[in-house]
């Protein structure tokens, strides 16, 4: 199996289950206790149907929207993931160039292996940094202000972290940050001896936003389950949020809302978007799915703030769901990590291009010539 | 595979299986006919969606809460269930102890393997007693006096087993109570060597607190299904119920009510509590799962009487959506004797530390300080 074999986002997490050491794998394929959570996020979209309308002569149809005050060609982003570079020695490089290939929305994880000065030397499309509220606070300033002056255009705080999941299959595998060689992960890394002479020879695996205050995570070996119960602080509050937000000063978010209630105190505190997430079933399981939940937020906030659906995007037609309903946009973290596995830039590349292809041959079947002709008419809604 | 590898229900099963002799596994394992309700009892936690809260900014959570009068430490306890001993020499004194460890109520049942004074010198711990009404009526007024003398602190009559469920494992594997090595169950026992040499050099295998008033399944081999078609009196009803509660005069539990009608004429005769459940799957199969069933009798009887979800909990999220569908409590047996014969005391501790941390970390997930945080507002059903 090659890169060019892959069709969708299964063809890609099965390159990627080929290329990656298994815990290395399963950190990424696996979620929280039974995963119950994980496999809604995309079973959901099975429960609404799409109604498409017919001879509307679209023959051009525009992908762009417009979030955080930024034009996106697509109506899809990148969402902000840790620890890239185990994945591809390119990482978050690889991941910003293809970004930017396609004028869409890169998200840098806080846990990010490379700095976000060198990603904005490198890129000059929107970027968006995701951020967690640690214990130590001069870790939180100097995230803050480094992200500020390589002027990205988004700060999103990540609020549905305030302890780690129960990723049973990372406690099986041992999976850890910087990744350990234990007996028993010793031979699955042994099997994929490309990703250990990769990962030996092409640069220092480093955590650049954190690395200068805490030891965990690149040279104490730390699940991350473990660096978010005992890294981050578990007593974040409201008051905290809106310090953080008028700190920054700019477009700011809240990423892992999933309550109405909670939806409008975003607005309150000056938020200028929410992402309806649930850490793609990767926190709490048994928890909402974000596509579940999303028209009830569209309506309680949409016209106030960017309303972004995350998590559990397999498909183009899924995204046309999301937005059918109100999203501004969609964004997930699986849907490119897979390619990234298995093919570096090349796959993150490939893989945006599917999603292209399928949003536009998609909206044409759909009668839809721009992401503003989808409305809740276009939907119905089985179980009701 | 050792108790370190277990992390939740299946590990558990998986071990326990490794362990027992397989007509013993499957009494645990099995449920009634197809298992249908069995399956569903789990499932249905599964059409139900936590909805968080964020940046509540909570530290600890507590997980406390109160039933029979008694404050527990984590709202689950371990479910009153029959024959311990089976599993782990230690039998119902190890669980007895480990739920005192853990600060939640231990259950015991009539078919205990340990008699109610042993189990009241072991532990100081909350303790629940589980009431089979037998034909002789002598052993009901004998059970709550010795209940009450050993300082029990609820007591719960179970009602959903006038008649035995069928289990066809049971049947297939000639499960038997004590265990009886027929030609066919030989080899079974055979190939656990260390469960025939640890039942035979410890302390005999006796119902415990029937054993005076009844040879069977003491020292005449019965099938369970055949002791409790036997024993058990199928007229038991509404007034003898009543007359426990009256006899035994402290917080009292029906065990298996499943409809609203009848949570009402709990109320009426003057429980303080009921336990919804279907025996685990065990009794009548195609029943409603207890979980299922369980908003509509909250909405109607939640503030007249202490509600207690047991059968197919097996996860910290469970518990929690439980609560706050109304439930007070849940129980579980299952996964804690699949605990119990995986690692006996160490097991039924490893178990219950591993649900303390998931609801911890739930809680906290759901920026919910206490469980009185957990309400209708907090879950959505999905068809």
């Amino acid at each position: 199996m090659k890169l060019s074999d892959c069709h969708n986002f299964y063809d890609f997490r099965k390159l990627a289950k080929k290329k990656l050491p298994s815990p290395i794998f399963h950190y990424i394929d696996g979620a929280a206790d039974d995963e119950i959570t994980y496999a809604r996020n995309t079973s959901a979209f099975d429960d609404v149907d799409l109604v498409p309308n017919v001879l509307r002569g679209v023959e051009n149809v525009d992908l762009s929207t417009t979030i955080f005050g930024k034009k996106l060609d697509l109506p899809f982003y990148l969402a902000p993931t840790a620890l890239q570079r185990l994945f591809h020695y390119d990482g978050e490089r690889a991941v910003g160039k293809a970004a930017q290939k396609f004028n869409t929305m890169f998200g840098v994880s806080a846990l990010a292996t490379v700095s976000v000065e060198e990603i904005s030397t490198m890129i000059d499309t929107p970027k968006m940094f995701q951020f967690y509220f640690h214990k130590d606070r001069g870790l939180n300033d100097s995230c803050l202000e480094r992200a500020k002056a390589a002027k990205f255009d988004v700060m999103a705080l990540t609020v549905d972290t305030i302890t780690g999941g129960n990723r049973e299959r990372d406690l099986r595998t041992g999976f850890t940050s910087p990744p350990k060689l234990t007996l028993s992960s010793l031979f699955s890394f042994a099997t994929k001896p490309m990703w250990g002479i990769n990962y030996l020879t092409k640069g220092k695996f480093e955590l650049p936003h954190l690395q200068d205050y805490v030891k965990e995570g690149t040279s104490t070996n730390t699940s991350i389950g473990n660096y978010f119960s005992t890294m981050l602080d578990q007593s974040m509050n409201w008051k905290d949020a809106e310090k953080l937000c008028s700190q920054w000063g700019g477009h700011f978010a809240l990423k892992g809302v999933m309550s109405v209630e909670d939806a409008k105190r975003a607005v309150d505190i000056g938020c200028t978007g929410i992402m309806v997430s649930n850490h793609g079933g990767r926190q709490l399981d048994g928890s909402r799915s974000p596509f579940d939940q999303l028209a009830e937020i569209v309506d309680a906030v949409g016209d106030k703030l960017d309303v972004i659906c995350e998590g559990g995007i397999h498909r183009g037609t899924h995204i046309l769901k999301a937005l059918s309903l109100g999203a501004k946009a969609c964004s997930g973290g699986r849907l490119y990590l897979y390619a990234l596995a298995a093919a570096g830039q090349a796959g993150v590349e490939r893989a945006l291009d599917q999603y292209r292809k399928e949003l536009e041959r998609d909206m044409k079947l759909m009668g839809c010539a721009k992401i503003s002709d989808l409305n809740r008419n276009n939907l119905r809604f089985r179980n009701k | 595979m050792n108790l370190n590898d277990c992390h939740n229900f299946n590990d558990f099963r998986k071990l326990a299986k490794k362990n027992l002799p397989s007509p013993i596994f499957h009494y645990i394992d099995g449920g009634a006919d197809d298992e249908i309700t069995l399956k569903r009892n789990t499932e249905a936690f599964d059409k139900c969606d936590l909805i968080p809260n964020v940046l509540t900014g909570i530290d600890k959570p507590d997980l406390s809460t109160t039933i029979f009068g008694r404050k527990i430490d984590m709202p689950i306890f371990l479910s009153p269930t029959a024959m311990q001993r089976l599993y782990d020499p230690e039998g119902d004194k190890a669980s007895a102890r480990a739920a005192e460890k853990f600060g939640t109520m231990y259950g015991m049942s009539t078919m205990a393997t340990t008699s109610i004074e042993e189990i009241a010198n072991v532990s100081s711990g909350p303790k629940l007693f589980q009431l089979y009404i037998h034909k002789d009526k002598s052993l009901t007024d004998d059970l709550i006096e010795r209940c009450k003398r050993a300082n029990f602190d609820g007591l719960c009559l179970t009602v959903d087993t006038i008649v035995a469920g069928n289990r066809e494992r049971d049947h297939r594997t000639g499960f038997t109570t004590p265990p009886k090595l027929t030609l066919k169950s030989l080899i079974e026992f055979g190939i656990k060597p260390k469960w025939v040499f640890n039942y035979f050099i410890n302390k005999k295998f006796e119902l415990a607190n029937v054993k005076h008033i009844t040879d069977k399944g003491t020292n005449i081999t019965k099938s369970v299904i055949d002791y409790v078609n036997e024993q058990y009196d199928p007229k038991m009803n509404w007034n003898d119920a009543e007359y426990c509660i009256k006899k035994w005069n402290g917080p009292f539990a029906l065990k298996g009510v499943m409809s609203v009608e009848d949570a009402k004429k709990a109320i009426d005769i003057g429980c303080t509590a009921i336990i919804i459940s279907n025996h685990g799957g065990r009794q009548l199969d195609g029943s409603v799962s207890p979980f299922d069933q369980l908003k509509e009798i909250a909405d109607a009887v939640g503030d007249k009487i202490e509600i207690i979800l047991d059968s197919g909990v097996r996860r910290g999220t469970h518990v929690l959506k439980a609560i706050a569908a109304g439930a007070k409590a849940c129980s579980f047996g299952k996964m804690f004797l699949f605990s119990l014969a995986a690692g006996g005391q160490a097991g039924v501790e490893r178990v219950l530390q591993n649900m303390y941390n998931e609801l911890e970390r739930n809680m906290l997930l759901m920026g919910c300080k206490n469980i009185k945080d957990l309400n209708n507002s907090k879950i959505k059903f999905r068809k």
